[in-house]
């Protein structure tokens, strides 16, 4: 026997007892590098679902991501502005503090429709459901990157994800270990400074910002705009008062006590003073308003393993806007006024992320939303005189369910599946379903087919409308205390898409085309020579879109995108000519571009081009008229290495470098060539 | 009997059973430290991991079979080594060639291999850039100094790399750091490229190991043939390995990538070959 097998008796020995004893008696072993537990350490799931970015070829919408690198080589300081990197996407600004982004055209100047989220939290606020771009509490800066959903997306996002969904996405709490400062002068007023730091460790990441961003707004009119005299035109010269001046402050912060817990925390805080009015206005004269805005954030994520993620997830904004002006009226002497507004929101989100096989998953969740909004407008002694003089206060509450499906049928095919049921804050229920089929034809081709159901819910600003023309930011109208649009009903878009991707790796090439139909009816509008609103409007959308990157060489790139678009609809008869109409709201043609080239030295050049068909914005009158107009903006920026280990970086941009003089969406905002200089250093 | 079930130790001690002839009766010692060198009648002492191999080669005579151990600490044991007696290893690394095999046939585009590396990882970076130079890639090699420059490091070697290749060196890739270095590669795009199953669940694109399984079967051979020559063959490396891919990784960083089946083929074919 012992002959056949040498081996009668074999001992086997596992190292793994020992290590248990080390860890307690400390012994010299445990601090034995390289040994066989390099290969065999666990390690938490760090890449789960909600950190990775979805792959546009397998979104179930047309999407467009702008990351940090496009959000630097477009030389943009102020977020609305890197909209315009969206094929489609209609960026203007009401005065230099006040942007519309909105999508397909414009139907006022609130741009309703678009929802946009902040790490998911929704900044699209009441009392008129407005963006009020200024008071968002983060800087260009924070940004990690934006997915902008072209096209309605409740079925995730909710009510008012109609046009389209801005998601931004800001820097992980754990994105910078060390600091920075940043300084900006330019002409115009422009003067932004800014401090952050942040550090990771093993527990606890944590990074913060502290800024300061001022410029003097648009420029002047001072001629009459297009081909008007001077008489069509008085009130658009001179008559611009826009400055803007905001500090801020956020912080992130990560705490990960263990391999499956992360609880994270986003405070926010921004001090703006807006200047609005008009030198014109008996009752808007050019004054300051101060807006307070906070934010907590609170959220908890439980990665269990690579197949379930859950996260609960609260938050809280703030919005205190009070106003001191002087109002001049008729017959009387001036004066004056205080208005406030105060809005506030609590809403709680439960998101579970499920891999219920290799080819399935399932997100599904539940939230509820608390809106609160308290207006006031009075003089100095509470007397009743105009504009409002009353106080009162509304409540609103909402709650949703939802759940998405995507399901690899095959490994070319994924279809997506889902719904949102929701009760809004005027207790309409409401089902927004959505189904998508993305077909991988070649690996690098797909074809994407979708239709989404989306509504919009009517605004407490339209509910209770003083008077039609009431989403203006500035000279705070104010929601009535009674409803006097009694009735209205959610707005609602029904959209049909097909897509193309094509990735083209051996020509360094990348495409993005759209076939889109989205048909709104419903659509809430101002009754003429009335202060009332009501529902009525349909309007069919179509529109074709590309989006174009091309690499060349190591060095360079460029991003092309370009719209056209048509819309028909029945308003014109419903406004009786009082105001644009939806066909003028739209821009046919938008076109824009992003050239980024890799000079020696690390010196790094960018050109962008924008350009854009004329259009007249629905609520605005024939002053207002916006003709074709192309921008050139320029880049250009040096890192270098300064004392102590800095890490420096010199910067110019000009925008609008062929000083195109033109014309936002109300024409007493004139944009003309403005430069900057950017100096920062960063450490670590 | 081992202290601990979960580890691979214990699924190595089962599989590793199962493989053998009813014939050879194997007893299972859960502490190296029991072990005296004493009365022991063992005819082969298979050890598991590096500190089991490192005590029983002090104090027996008897032939070892160094399973599961760096192929660098096991160089580092036969110098230690004052008595006559057979040893031999199965190393818990892969080949170089093998993991350069991989990177090419995981990211054929990818042209600059970043790695990160301390005074304690155990790499040869001279045969790293022989082996990577069968492909023309370059490697971008950067010294960590301590781990408060990790960050700074990192970014560096991110700047400059088209893929990030994992060191077996705990003081960089601990589970302390490894959200910080998947989130900073994921952040520049750049893949990590693991070293184990638990690379590619954290987040890293593909990995290649062994399984304890594998190592139990490849010891079990050895063992066998043992018993039938009493000759132990030389130390090798894993004949059999595993390729996993984290294809949601893959996708978000538009990356296509072959199928575990096709990368195996791939990398089973080229066999380090030029």
């Amino acid at each position: 026997m012992k002959k056949i097998f040498g081996l009668s008796h074999l001992l086997f020995m596992a190292v793994c007892g020992l290590i248990a004893q080390c860890v307690f008696t400390q012994c010299t072993w445990a601090a034995d590098n390289s040994s066989e537990q390099d290969y065999l350490q666990e390690f938490p799931v760090v890449l789960s679902a909600s950190r990775l970015s979805q792959p546009l070829s397998e979104a179930p919408n047309a999407m467009t991501v702008i990351d940090r690198k496009m959000i630097e080589a477009s030389g943009f300081r102020s977020i609305p502005d890197l909209f315009k990197l969206v094929p489609g996407m209609y960026v203007s600004y009401y005065s230099g503090n006040q942007a519309v982004v909105s999508y397909h055209g414009t139907l006022s100047q609130a741009a309703p429709g678009m929802q946009v989220l902040i790490d998911g939290r929704s900044v699209y606020l009441p009392p008129f459901n407005i963006v009020n771009w200024p008071l968002l509490p983060i800087t260009i800066d924070d940004i990690e990157r934006i997915e902008v959903i072209r096209g309605p997306a409740a079925a995730s996002y909710g009510e008012n994800s109609v046009h389209g969904v801005i998601n931004i996405i800001t820097r992980d709490a754990g994105a910078i270990n060390g600091g920075g400062i940043s300084n900006t002068r330019g002409n115009k007023g422009i003067n932004d400074a800014s401090v952050h730091f942040g550090k990771h460790g093993e527990a606890l990441d944590y990074r913060m910002t502290l800024a300061y961003t001022t410029d003097n707004g648009y420029d002047n009119l001072s001629t009459p705009p297009n081909g008007m005299t001077l008489s069509q035109a008085a009130s658009d010269i001179n008559n611009s008062y826009d400055n803007n001046q905001s500090r801020l402050m956020n912080f992130r912060a990560s705490w990960h006590p263990n391999a499956m817990d992360d609880f994270n925390v986003q405070l926010g805080f921004n001090h703006d003073v807006m200047g609005v009015g008009f030198r014109d206005s008996s009752l808007d004269k050019p004054h300051d308003m101060p807006v307070y805005e906070n934010t907590q954030q609170f959220e908890w994520v439980r990665r269990a393993d690579n197949t379930s993620e859950l996260s609960l997830r609260y938050y809280h904004i703030q919005h205190d806007t009070n106003e001191n002006y002087q109002v001049t009226a008729t017959g009387a002497s001036s004066y004056p006024v205080s208005d406030t507004i105060k809005s506030e929101r609590n809403e709680i989100e439960l998101q579970h992320i499920l891999r219920t096989s290799e080819l399935n998953r399932l997100v599904y969740g539940a939230g509820y939303r608390q809106d609160w909004v308290g207006v006031s407008s009075f003089d100095a002694n509470k007397n009743n005189l105009p504009p409002y003089s009353y106080a009162s206060s509304f409540n609103f509450t909402e709650y949703r369910v939802f759940a998405n499906d995507e399901w690899r049928v095959i490994p070319k095919l994924i279809i997506n599946a889902g719904g949102m049921l929701e009760n809004d804050v005027m207790d309409n229920k409401t089902f927004s379903p959505r189904a998508s089929l993305n077909y991988h034809f070649t690996p690098q081709q797909t074809i994407r087919i979708d239709t989404s159901v989306a509504h919009r819910t009517p605004s407490l600003g339209e509910q209770n409308a003083n008077q039609a023309d009431l989403y203006q930011i500035g000279y705070l109208y104010q929601p009535g205390s009674n409803t006097t649009s009694a009735g209205l009903t959610p707005e609602k878009i029904v959209s049909r898409e097909i897509g193309y991707l094509g990735e083209f790796k051996e020509w360094n090439t990348s495409l993005d085309l759209r076939i889109f139909n989205d048909q709104m009816s419903n659509v809430i509008y101002p009754t003429p020579n009335s202060a009332l609103f009501q529902n009525g409007i349909t309007a069919d959308y179509k529109g074709i879109e590309a989006s174009i990157k091309h690499l060349f060489g190591n060095f360079s790139d460029l991003i092309f995108n370009c719209t056209e678009e048509w819309v028909k609809s029945n308003d014109v008869s419903l406004n009786s000519g009082q105001f644009s109409s939806l066909e003028n709201g739209l821009p046919k043609y938008i076109v824009n571009l992003l050239y980024s080239q890799r000079l020696p030295n690390d010196l790094s050049f960018s050109a962008a081009y924008y350009f854009q068909t004329s259009m007249l914005g629905v609520d605005r009158g024939p002053e207002d008229y916006q003709p074709t107009h192309r921008r050139v903006d320029l880049r250009l920026a040096q890192p270098f290495n300064g004392p102590n280990g800095l890490k420096g970086e010199i910067s110019g941009v000009v925008q609008n470098l062929f000083q195109t003089d033109y014309t936002e969406y109300v024409s007493t905002a004139l944009f003309n060539r403005r430069a900057f200089v950017t100096l920062s250093f960063r450490w670590q | 009997m081992l202290s601990d079930s979960n580890t691979p130790y214990q699924t190595f001690t089962n599989a590793f059973r199962q493989n053998l002839p009813e014939n050879i009766q194997a007893s299972v010692l859960e502490r190296a430290e029991n072990f005296s060198g004493n009365n022991q009648q063992a005819d082969l002492i298979v050890t598991l991991g590096f500190k089991a191999a490192d005590w029983v080669i002090e104090r027996t005579v008897t032939p070892v079979l160094a399973v599961m151990i760096p192929s660098t600490k096991y160089v580092e044991l036969l110098g230690k080594q004052t008595r006559t007696r057979q040893v031999s290893a199965i190393y818990i690394d892969q080949p170089l060639a093998r993991q350069v095999d991989l990177l090419h046939a995981a990211l054929p585009e990818s042209r600059s291999i970043g790695m990160l590396y301390s005074s304690e990882s155990p790499v040869n970076l001279k045969k790293l850039q022989n082996e990577l130079a069968r492909y023309s890639l370059n490697l971008v090699a950067k010294h960590m100094q301590n781990e408060e420059s990790l960050s700074s490091d990192l970014e560096d070697v991110l700047a400059r790399s088209d893929v990030l290749l994992a060191v077996p060196d705990s003081k960089i890739y601990s589970s302390n750091n490894i959200r910080n270095i998947l989130m900073s590669s994921y952040r520049q795009r750049i893949p990590l490229v693991g070293l184990s199953q638990a690379y590619v669940n954290a987040g890293a694109l593909c990995a290649i190991f062994s399984t304890p399984e594998q190592f139990a079967a490849q010891a079990s051979v050895m063992t066998i043939l043992f018993a039938q020559t009493l000759h132990l063959p030389d130390p090798q490396s894993p004949k059999l390995y595993t390729i996993a891919v984290n294809q949601d990784v893959a996708r978000s960083l538009s990356i296509t990538i072959k199928s575990t089946e096709l990368l195996h083929l791939q990398v089973e074919k080229a066999g380090g070959a030029p």
